[in-house]
């Protein structure tokens, strides 16, 4: 048996990967506070049809080792999107305001400990069952 | 993984606001440097501009400092014929450096290095929240 099987842990280590995807996306806007032109970016919200799509990524076919990767998308498995809406526009072009960003930080911060926490009580719950050991 | 990304960009905001604050101080601090011949010009003001760039060891995209650029505003001047810097007419030239814009942009660039702060904070959080798990 393994614990990703199970699909309530499937699903709670995906929300977590998004989240720490959230959070890298949030920290380039706030280093980018004060870029010239910079549009602040956030990753598009979970959503179950959005995931099935994803799964299947198109990548070109490496059949020797040596063949390079290719253009699949660098980082990270959620697509980040230069947010539309924003409070304002700064003269200079940049759109960050720090305020929503840091909203958004305690937000992803919130959810996470949140799955996190429902993630440990799952556990506890195997360990219930197990018998000896629990907690 | 992410958040060890978001902790990298966040600290690359930080140094950026460091320097920006490097170029407040050499403004504020030559904000009496005059020329020392007769009419020469004074300290030309510095303006600090950042670009993101994708730090391609990482994968992420950072901030960097842009250039450190001088502000072409006029010098301001003043009538003091015993100056050594004065020109034919007694007028001096003194650096175009405004010590109330330098104070508020000192204010603005602590408060982003603040902003880059606590994202690191959330995100070592985050990342021990995980490691709790393990518990």
């Amino acid at each position: 048996m393994n614990f990703t099987d199970i699909p309530l842990f499937e699903r709670l280590t995906e929300r977590m990967n998004w989240l720490g995807q959230r959070t890298r996306v949030l920290s380039q806007n706030i280093a980018n506070a004060d870029t010239p032109n910079y549009q602040p970016q956030d990753v598009k919200p979970l959503d179950f049809e959005a995931e099935m799509r994803r799964l299947d990524p198109v990548a070109p076919a490496r059949t020797d080792k040596k063949h390079l990767v290719g253009t699949v998308a660098p980082a990270g498995d959620f697509d980040a999107k230069k947010s539309k809406k924003t409070y304002e526009t700064a003269p200079v072009g940049n759109a960050v305001v720090v305020e929503e960003q840091m909203m958004k930080v305690a937000d992803s911060q919130l959810n996470y400990n949140m799955v996190v926490n429902l993630y440990r009580k799952h556990i506890d719950m195997f360990k219930t069952a197990i018998g000896r050991g629990g907690v | 993984m992410e958040l060890f990304d978001s902790m990298f960009i966040s600290a690359s905001g930080m140094r950026v606001q460091g320097e920006r604050l490097r170029v407040i101080a050499e403004n504020i601090a030559n904000v009496d440097s005059v020329g020392e011949t007769p009419g020469a010009d004074p300290y030309r003001r510095k303006v600090i501009t950042f670009r993101n760039q994708l730090d391609r060891q990482m994968g992420v995209e950072t901030v960097k400092v842009s250039k450190v650029g001088t502000d072409p505003s006029d010098f301001r001047k003043k009538y003091d014929p015993g100056n050594p810097a004065a020109d034919k007419d007694g007028y001096v030239s003194l650096p175009n450096v405004n010590a109330l814009v330098e104070m508020t942009d000192m204010r603005e660039a602590q408060r982003s290095y603040e902003a880059n702060l606590k994202v690191i904070e959330a995100s070592r959080s985050m990342l021990t929240r995980t490691i709790d798990v393990l518990r």
